[in-house]
């Protein structure tokens, strides 16, 4: 955690110290207007001297433009330095993710692990602003306390020890209520996700006329939501008000003592004013503390979470083979216990179309990660063309063997590119042609943010074309056609023989009709391989086989 | 089909449903309007009073004359602090009532707009106002409201007290005006576009995001992490430089306001000098001056920067009261009759471009009829129109009552599953809402969930798979039990493993309804009591399974190609 935060500051030490600099400076130059505004009131208007006054005037003009131009560009390198971290870790997240060898997403949703490289990204980013304005309001503080007790030192103490006084009292005062505010957001906040969840199951309140229901439901919630704001913003009015009143009573004791000493001749009238001015004007940096210690805290958070991400355990270890060159793609599972699976033992030929029916969906599933190694077997090796797969660098397996899930995700953009490029036969095989055919565009058409735009079925499809175009030495494909009719699911089991022809096609599947294509059917029972032969004879000599893909 | 976004209303039409919005809260937004008015009013007592004590200093009283302005600033706090707290509370219950108001009025709207209009306007139009939008306003009118009242009374006030000292004093000030009107009119012309790009950014940021992280087992599967890392980057970058000009126009616009503070403090200075020389004011007044010009800067300041935030907030209600005005849809009215009775059914979405033609089609009392045929046939749309979603463009369809439909849409409403399940049936007990659950098979893992029933479901709660999801739409269905339902491809999100549980569930929802079910599963088409084969928005084949299988026709291959058995060959499933 320490170490992601420190490499967000030191990245970007140069607009760090920059922006450090130049915001002292501008603070500077804050306490100073006041200040001379004391001082024209007291040279200028006090004793009637026009080239006083005058003199007096471009000093100020002076210390604007300083100010000005400090601010100016001290926060704009803050403000990159924070940007840029933020960027910076957001990649090193997302190469964390996408590692060959997995792990990151373990136990972590995709929203949530999106909202680290956003948000989390952002916060620890922002730490360097947080440095840079600490900096500046120290400064700030410190060139005022001189200001102050080169006026007077009781004066200057007052003011001195006041202005911290007053923030803490005020905090005090409102740290109850902030406490209480957060919790009614929260509250708040849940009236819009109730809408929004309503909003995204239209179709589905629609189909059962229970619209009627859902608003009714709505307005307690928008109610609920209501009474918890209102008694939020009755504590913020309070904290408001409060801050008011005691900035108002830390005033008037500033005049009073300040007062005093002028009329004892202890210090000018303008010095008064000066004081006044400065007291007013401190309030500001040591709200700036208060907010970057909050800064700090979430920054910290966020980095922890960051850390936690970027040093999550590998779901396999790196093996350093290379794949064999040509690959023959022969696979071969000796022993293979994994999850549900009890010693499977299979042999897959060089080009040869196996079908896989699995009774239990979790054999399925076991055997997949296992052949596309997203996780290793806890005993038993899987062989490809002779060479152990967790021998074998992960990425490097994955150019040959390509392991198609079920679920498999499309990508924001066209078609083509979901495809990789123009795979014609890819996707007629895949009956993803006539996806081209009704989607606005054609194969140029874009298919919407996870493929969304398109229909389930529509999707399966187009996956499968992916797959299929991929055009790799051993396929592994998941269920790809339970969302497809079974018009087009018959078209694509007569032609998927032919798109793959002389190389290794594994159909993990209980649709029938792609496993009646398969030149030999393996069925997995209980973990184990307990018949294969091809489709028709299974259909005919096992009971088992029969419920689970006809039934 | 073609996109046609929601309607946005216009300024005046937004204002008048604002106003209309407010006018039960007169009361409120009256009273405190004038609470705010009596502590800004208040606090401006105190410049006068810090002046009265230089005054006091000048004239060369002795030091306890300073006692009685220094308590009179007291009361001054103390009091400006109280009805600040009163103020702004009134403030923010009229802003957040009217905001809870708007917004069910919105949800009660869109719950009611036609599906064929949300539809084409891309189901993220709706949802992104009510979600963008809605907390775009409710951000203003937590923070910027409030805000605003302070800081514009606070302007208002303090240069009528300017002018009450003397309206020369109020003359110099003014001097910085047109440099501030001309700096927020640059800032608001130059800021809103450029805050909409950031914010399309910032969104196409996050979902590229979500789609490299999201999608990173098939990233990795088709090795395609350099390409997806340099869309990542190439996003942020694209968002970073667009916040950095963001971050470089507000750094200008505050470089420009600081000119207009310098040239107002100079004038207020000079002012003061003029009049203390000439005799027309005292120094105390001049001090006064000075400081209600300084006290200026922070209100001028944030009033300024909230102009932007208003604006936005602006755009977002005349999104939402665009579609508050939509006109309520004339009721879909259907001829009556005891069964279903399709007669010259014709459809297109797109001119020109019909998905059904002329469609006859009788279902009995009680029937259970499969549709099947290739995507594109016209089924989902055949069933669609029967459900009443969309009028047809031909045709009469006569039902004989409400028509329920679940389709493959899979969302679970979040909160508990006893409340999903409720919307179907509000008033439903808790032995209704499980029996409901046992007739789907579904009681079992209900049960089994961490709290039962009462199990937080849905976005942010417990996590049900694709099946167990359509389960609970059936459930509902259940419990809405309408004598007609449609089923359009409800098994399709479901591996083929959660497929025949959910074609086991749907046989026991259907029992003692009349049923079209669009299935892709062949064995649910077989378990009916007729298929109707559809091709090219056509009716081609109709008949019992057993007959249909050995007519020959389309269906008989079809079946064929999908069990991969002869024809025949024994029936496998007999």
């Amino acid at each position: 955690m320490r170490a992601v935060l420190w490499r967000a500051i030191s990245g970007q030490r140069r607009d760090v110290v920059t922006g450090a600099v130049l915001g002292a400076v501008h603070q500077a130059g804050e306490v100073m207007v006041p200040v001379l505004i004391g001082v024209v009131i007291d040279q200028g208007v006090a004793g009637g001297d026009l080239p006083a006054l005058a003199r007096w005037l471009v000093v100020l003009a002076v210390v604007y433009v300083v100010l000005s131009f400090s601010y100016r560009f001290g926060a704009r390198a803050g403000e990159r330095a924070a940007e840029r971290a933020g960027h910076t870790l957001r990649m090193e997240l997302v190469e964390r993710v996408l590692d060959a060898r997995g792990g990151a997403e373990e136990g972590r949703l995709p929203g949530a692990l999106t909202n680290t490289a956003t948000e989390d990204a952002k916060r620890v980013g922002a730490v360097n602003m947080s440095v840079m304005l600490a900096f500046s309001a120290l400064a700030g503080i410190v060139v005022a306390a001189v200001v102050l007790l080169r006026i007077s030192v009781p004066l200057g103490l007052v003011v001195l020890a006041g202005t911290p006084l007053l923030l803490f009292l005020g905090h005090l005062l409102s740290k109850p209520l902030e406490k209480a505010s957060e919790d009614q957001q929260d509250r708040a906040a849940h009236a819009s996700g109730v809408a929004a969840d309503l909003i995204k199951g239209l179709r589905v309140l629609k189909g059962i006329g229970a619209e009627t229901a859902a608003v009714a439901r709505y307005r307690v919630t928008s109610g609920d939501s209501l009474a918890a704001t209102l008694r939020a913003a009755r504590a913020e009015a309070l904290q408001t008000g409060l801050v008011v009143a005691l900035t108002g009573v830390f005033i008037a004791v500033v005049a009073l003592v300040g007062g005093r000493l002028a009329a004892s001749g202890a210090i000018t009238l303008g010095e008064l004013v000066s004081a006044v001015g400065l007291a007013l004007f401190l309030i500001g940096p040591l709200e700036v503390f208060a907010w970057v210690n909050a800064q700090f805290a979430m920054g910290r958070a966020s980095a922890a979470r960051i850390a936690e991400v970027l040093a999550a355990p590998h779901a396999i270890a790196a093996g350093t083979s290379r794949a064999p060159v040509p690959v023959r793609g022969s696979l071969r599972l000796r022993a293979v216990s994994h999850d549900t699976l009890k010693g499977v033992d299979l042999e897959v030929a060089p080009g040869e179309v196996l079908g896989v029916a699995a009774v239990d969906p979790a054999d399925a599933v076991s055997l997949l990660s296992c052949l596309g190694r997203t996780a290793d077997p806890s005993s038993g090796t899987v062989e490809l063309d002779g060479v152990a797969l967790a021998d074998l660098d992960p990425a490097a397996l994955r150019e040959v063997v390509l392991v198609a899930d079920h679920d498999a995700d499309l990508f924001e953009g066209t078609l083509r590119e979901n495809v990789g490029g123009d795979h014609p036969e890819a996707l007629a095989a895949a009956g993803a042609d006539e996806v081209a055919g009704e989607l606005p565009g054609g194969i140029d058409g874009h298919v919407g943010e996870r493929g969304q735009s398109l229909s389930g079925g529509q999707r399966q499809r187009v996956a499968l074309a992916r797959a299929l175009a991929a055009d790799r030495a051993v396929l592994v494909v998941h269920d790809p056609t339970t969302a497809v009719d079974a018009v087009t699911e018959a078209r694509i089991a007569s032609r998927l023989r032919d798109v793959r022809r002389d190389r290794t096609t594994i159909l993990v599947t209980t649709s029938p009709a792609l496993l009646a294509v398969a030149d030999r059917v393996v069925l997995l029972d209980g973990g184990r391989v307990t018949d294969a032969a091809p489709h028709a004879d299974l259909v005919t000599r096992n009971a088992v086989y029969r419920t689970a893909v006809l039934a | 089909m073609s996109r046609e976004l929601l309607p946005v209303a216009t300024a005046a039409r937004t204002r008048a449903v604002l106003l209309d919005l407010i006018r039960p809260y007169r009361a409120l937004a009256l009273g405190g309007f004038a609470v705010m008015v009596v502590a800004t009013s208040i606090g401006l007592l105190t410049q006068p009073l810090l002046g009265a004590v230089v005054d006091l200093v000048a004239a060369g009283e002795p030091a306890t004359a300073i006692t009685t302005p220094v308590l009179a600033l007291v009361v001054v706090a103390l009091t400006q602090g109280g009805t600040m707290t009163l103020g702004l509370a009134l403030v923010s219950r009229l802003g957040e009532t009217v905001l809870a108001r708007l917004r069910e009025r919105f949800v009660g709207r869109a719950m009611r707009l036609p599906l064929e209009q949300v539809e084409r306007a891309g189901s993220g139009d709706l949802t992104s106002r009510v979600t963008g939008d809605v907390s775009l306003i409710a951000e203003a009118v937590r923070v910027a409201l409030p805000e605003m009242a302070r800081s514009g009374l606070a302007i208002v006030l303090t240069l009528g007290a300017l002018a009450i000292l003397d309206w020369r004093f109020l003359l110099a000030a003014l001097i910085a005006v047109p440099v501030q009107w001309h700096t927020a009119r640059w800032y608001v012309r130059t800021a809103g576009p450029l805050y909409a790009r950031q914010r399309v950014a910032g969104g196409a940021q996050q979902q590229q995001l979500l789609d490299t992280i999201g999608g990173a087992k098939t990233v990795r599967a088709f090795r395609l992490e350099a390409d997806h890392t340099a869309k990542v980057a190439e996003r942020s970058t694209t968002a970073v430089d667009l916040t950095m000009r963001g971050v470089n126009l507000v750094l200008r616009f505050y470089s420009r306001l600081h000119v207009a503070e310098y040239a107002g403090l100079a004038a207020v200075l000079v002012a003061g000098f003029l009049m203390v020389r000439s005799g027309a004011a005292s120094i105390g007044t001049a001090t006064a001056a000075a400081l209600y010009f300084h006290s200026l800067f922070a209100p001028v300041n944030t009033a300024l920067v909230l102009i932007d935030d208003a604006q936005s907030a602006g755009a977002a209600l005349a999104r939402l009261v665009g579609v508050i005005d939509q006109p309520e849809p004339p009721a879909l009215d259907r001829p009556k009759a005891p069964r279903i009775e399709v007669s010259g059914l014709g459809h297109a979405y797109d001119e020109g471009r019909p998905v059904l033609h002329d469609v006859d089609l009788t279902i009995r009392e009680g029937e259970r009829v499969a549709l099947v045929g290739a995507s594109g046939a016209g089924k989902t749309t055949l069933a669609r129109l029967i459900a009443g979603i969309h009028r047809p463009a031909a045709g009469v369809i006569a039902v004989p009552g409400e028509v329920g439909m679940v389709t493959q849409d899979v969302h679970v409403f979040a909160g508990p599953l006893a409340d999903d399940l409720r919307l179907a049936r509000p008033d439903a007990t808790d032995a209704d809402l499980r029996e409901a659950l046992t007739r789907v098979d579904a009681l079992t893992w209900a049960e089994t969930l961490p709290a039962g029933l009462a199990t937080v479901v849905g976005e942010g709660g417990h996590r049900l798979t694709a099946t167990q999801i359509q389960q609970l739409a059936l459930a509902r269905l259940i419990l809405a039990d309408p004598p007609v339902a449609v089923l359009d491809e409800a098994t399709a999100e479901a591996g083929s493993a959660g497929a025949r549980v959910l074609e086991k569930a749907i046989e026991t929802t259907v029992e003692g309804r009349t049923a079209l079910i669009v299935a892709h599963r062949l064995t649910q088409a077989a378990a009916t009591d007729r298929v109707v084969v559809m091709d090219g928005g056509r009716i081609v084949e109709s008949g019992p399974h057993d007959e249909l299988r050995s007519s020959g026709g389309r269906y008989a291959s079809l079946w064929e190609a999908w069990s991969g058995v002869r024809p025949n060959s024994k029936n496998p499933l007999e």
